[in-house]
C-alpha cells in the first residue's frame, strides 16, 4: 500500500519536473504567440491610432479593414492586394514541386559511391549558407536597372550549345526559351533546397542495405528498385520535406513587410493586422490543402 | 563436340551480356558524374565569379578585356567594404560571432529541455504542448510582427514595470534582451524545428539508459544532465550548427527588435541597398581617391561585404559539414 503511493508520488514528482522543463515555451507561447495572435484579430477590427497621452486608442469599424484591404488599399510597390496574394501564391505553388523533386535528385546523387564523394558533398550543402536571405541579397547585381545574379546564366544563352541547338538543328526558341529560362534559374532552386537536401540523404542512407540486395536478388531493375523500394521508404520524410519548404516558402514572402510598411510607415495598424490576419489563413489553407494531399499518397504507399 | 559448340556459344553470349551490363553501368555512372560535376560548378560559380570583380582595381570595372584575371590586383573595395560593415573594425565582426553563439546556447539549452520532456515525460496535455511547437512552427513568424512589436514598445508584464517606471511599461525595441528574451522562451529564429528534432531524438534513446540511472539513484535533474544530455551530442551539434549560421545570418529579429545593434548582417543588409548607391559610391570616392567609381563599383563593394561576411559561416561550415550528416541520421527525423 505505502510503496504504491510512493511510486504514485514519484511519477507525480516526474510529471512536474517535465512540466518545469516546458514551462520556458510555455510562457513564449503564451506571450510571444497567443496574446500577439489575439492582439492583431484585435487590432484588425478597429480603427487603432496614437492616444493624447500616448497610449493607443481603439475604435471597432467590424470588417472595414479586410474590405479597405482588398478595395482601396496598395501595396508599397503599388499593386492591388489580391495581385500581391495570387502572385506570392502561384510562384510558391509553382517551385514548391522544384524544389522537393530537386532535393531528392540532389541527395540521390549525393548517395552515390565515388571518388571524392566528401569534396561533392561539402559542395552540395553549400546552399545552407549560401541560402540566406542577405547572403543572396548581396550576390545579386544591382547594376543596369534590374537585379540579376550572375550564376552562369549568360554562359547557357550565349554558349556554343544553344547556337548549335538553333542553327543547325532548327530548334525553335519557342521550345528552347522556357527551358533556358528554368536552368537559368537553377542556382535559385539549389539555393533553397539545401536543408532539404540534408534531410533526404540522411532518409536515403537509413534505408536498410538488405531491402536493396533483396530486390537486386529478385531481379529488379534499377527503376524497379526505386519505385518500389527507394520511393516508399522515403514516403513519410517526404510529407515533412513539403511542410517545411511550404514554411521557408512562406517566410520569405513579402507580405510581412507589406504589413509592417502600412503599420509603421503608414500609421494604420489596423489595416496592417487584417492584413497578417489574412496572412495566416492563406498560409493554414495551403498547409491543409498540402497535407490532406500527401496524406492520400503516403498511405497508398504503405499499402 | 556439339556440347563444345554450345558451350562457346553461351560464352560469347555471356560476353555480350557482361560487356553490355558494363557499358550500361560505365555510361550510367558518366551521366551522373557529369550531372554531379554541373550542379557543384552552378553552386560554386557565383562565388568565383565575385573574384575578379571584388579584387580587380575600381577603374578595370566594366573593362570587357578583363574577364577572370584582373589586370591590376588591387583590394580597394574590400577595404571599403570592411569599413563600412565593420565600424568598429574586427570587433565588429567578433560581437555578431558572439550574439550568435550568445543565442546559439541558449537555444540549444532551452529546446534540449523542452523537447526531452515532449520525448520522455508523459505530463498532463502532453500531446496539446506538442502541438503548440508544431504551430508555431508552421505559421510564419512575421505575420505575428505587429503585434509582437507593439507589446515591445509598450513591454509590461502583469503590471510589474508599474513598480519601476513612471508609465508603468517600457521599450523594448533596441534593447537585446527582447532577442535574448525570445531565445529563452523558445521563439528564436527557427526555434520550434529545433524542438522537435530533439523531441524526435530523445524519443529513440533507449529506456534502460533511464532506468539504470535511476536505479542507481538519480534524480530527474541529474538524470537528464548526466545521463541523456552527453547521449545527445550528435543532435546538439546539429542543432548548434544550424542555429549558429541561421542567427548569424539573422536579418529579421536583430532588424526589427534591434535595429541600431550594428550586427553585421544588418548592416550588409541596410548599408547596400540600392537606395544607399550614392552614399556608398561617394564614400569610395572620397577615401580612396577613385573619382570614375561607377555602379560596378557598388557591387563591387557590396560583394566584397559579403564575401567578409561569409568568412566566420564558412569557417564553422567546413568544421561542422562532415558531422551534419551523419548526425542527422542519429537524429531520429528519418525513419
Amino acid at each position: 500500500m505505502k510503496k504504491g503511493r510512493k511510486k504514485l508520488s514519484f511519477r507525480t514528482m516526474w510529471k512536474i519536473h517535465g512540466v518545469i522543463f516546458v514551462s520556458p515555451f510555455l510562457i513564449g507561447f503564451v506571450a510571444f504567440f497567443l496574446l500577439p495572435l489575439f492582439r492583431t484579430f484585435y487590432y484588425s477590427f478597429n480603427n487603432v491610432g496614437v492616444g493624447d497621452q500616448g497610449g493607443m486608442t481603439f475604435e471597432w469599424i467590424g470588417i472595414q479593414n479586410y474590405i479597405n484591404l482588398f478595395t482601396t488599399e496598395v501595396t508599397t510597390t503599388n499593386t492591388t492586394m489580391a495581385r500581391l496574394f495570387t502572385e506570392e501564391n502561384s510562384t510558391m505553388l509553382l517551385s514548391l514541386p522544384l524544389i522537393v523533386i530537386f532535393s531528392l535528385f540532389m541527395a540521390l546523387l549525393a548517395n552515390q559511391k565515388f571518388k571524392g564523394r566528401a569534396i561533392v558533398r561539402l559542395l552540395f550543402f553549400l546552399p545552407i549558407i549560401l541560402g540566406i536571405d542577405v547572403v543572396m541579397e548581396m550576390l545579386t547585381i544591382t547594376t543596369g536597372g534590374g537585379t540579376t545574379l550572375d550564376t552562369g546564366s549568360n554562359l547557357l544563352s550565349g554558349s556554343y550549345v544553344t547556337i548549335f541547338l538553333v542553327r543547325t538543328l532548327n530548334v525553335p526558341m519557342r521550345i528552347l526559351y522556357p527551358i533556358m529560362t528554368y536552368v537559368e534559374n537553377i542556382f535559385d532552386l539549389i539555393s533553397q533546397a539545401g536543408v532539404q537536401t540534408l534531410v533526404y540523404l540522411t532518409a536515403l542512407q537509413s534505408i536498410s542495405p538488405s531491402l536493396y540486395e533483396v530486390a537486386k536478388m529478385e531481379g529488379a531493375t534499377a527503376y524497379e528498385t526505386f519505385w518500389k523500394v527507394t520511393i516508399p521508404s522515403i514516403m513519410n520524410i517526404t510529407f515533412f520535406v513539403v511542410i517545411y519548404t511550404i514554411v521557408d516558402l512562406f517566410l520569405k514572402s513579402s507580405i510581412a513587410e507589406e504589413a509592417y510598411a502600412f503599420a509603421f510607415t503608414q500609421g494604420k495598424i489596423g489595416i496592417g493586422s487584417a492584413l497578417s490576419i489574412v496572412y495566416v489563413g492563406n498560409v493554414i489553407l495551403v498547409l491543409a490543402v498540402a497535407a490532406l494531399l500527401l496524406r492520400k499518397v503516403v498511405k497508398k504507399n504503405e499499402k | 563436340m556439339k556440347n563444345k559448340v554450345s558451350m562457346s556459344e553461351m560464352d560469347a553470349g555471356l560476353a555480350i551480356y557482361l560487356f553490355k551490363n558494363k557499358f550500361k553501368k560505365g555510361a550510367v555512372k558518366f551521366f551522373s558524374m557529369v550531372l554531379i560535376l554541373g550542379l557543384c560548378f552552378t553552386i560554386v560559380y557565383p562565388i568565383l565569379s565575385l573574384v575578379p570583380i571584388v579584387f580587380s582595381s575600381v577603374e578595370d570595372l566594366g573593362n570587357p578585356n578583363v574577364i577572370w584575371i584582373p589586370l591590376e590586383f588591387s583590394t580597394v573595395s574590400f577595404k571599403a567594404a570592411t569599413r563600412m560593415i565593420m565600424p568598429q573594425g574586427i570587433m565588429t565582426m567578433v560581437k555578431s560571432v558572439l550574439y550568435a553563439v550568445g543565442i546559439m546556447v541558449l537555444q540549444v539549452f532551452f529546446s534540449a529541455m523542452v523537447g526531452y520532456s515532449l520525448a520522455r515525460v508523459n505530463f498532463w496535455g502532453r500531446k496539446l504542448v506538442f502541438g503548440m511547437v508544431i504551430l508555431v512552427f508552421l505559421l510564419p513568424r512575421q505575420s505575428l510582427l505587429l503585434a509582437q512589436y507593439i507589446s515591445f514598445v509598450h513591454f509590461d508584464v502583469l503590471g510589474i514595470m508599474n513598480l519601476f517606471t513612471k508609465a508603468g511599461e517600457i521599450n523594448l525595441i533596441n534593447n537585446p534582451v527582447v532577442l535574448v528574451m525570445l531565445a529563452i522562451f523558445g521563439f528564436g529564429v527557427n526555434q520550434s524545428l529545433f524542438i522537435f528534432l530533439f523531441s524526435q531524438f530523445f524519443k529513440n534513446i533507449p529506456k534502460e539508459l533511464e532506468e539504470a540511472s535511476l536505479i542507481d539513484g538519480c534524480g530527474f535533474y541529474r538524470t537528464y544532465f548526466r545521463i541523456m544530455l552527453p547521449n545527445a551530442v550528435p543532435i546538439i551539434s546539429t542543432v548548434a550548427i544550424l542555429s549558429f549560421v541561421w542567427n548569424y545570418g539573422d536579418t529579421y529579429y536583430t532588424n526589427y527588435f534591434n535595429p541600431q545593434g550594428s550586427y553585421m548582417s544588418t548592416l550588409l543588409s541596410s548599408t547596400f541597398i540600392s537606395a544607399n548607391k550614392d552614399y556608398v559610391l561617394n564614400a569610395l570616392r572620397t577615401w580612396y581617391d577613385v573619382p570614375v567609381a561607377t555602379d560596378l563599383a557598388f557591387d563591387a563593394v557590396k560583394q566584397a561585404g559579403a564575401l567578409v561576411f561569409l568568412i566566420p559561416l564558412l569557417i564553422v561550415y567546413l568544421i561542422g559539414q562532415r558531422k551534419l550528416v551523419e548526425n542527422m541520421e542519429n537524429s531520429g527525423l528519418v525513419g
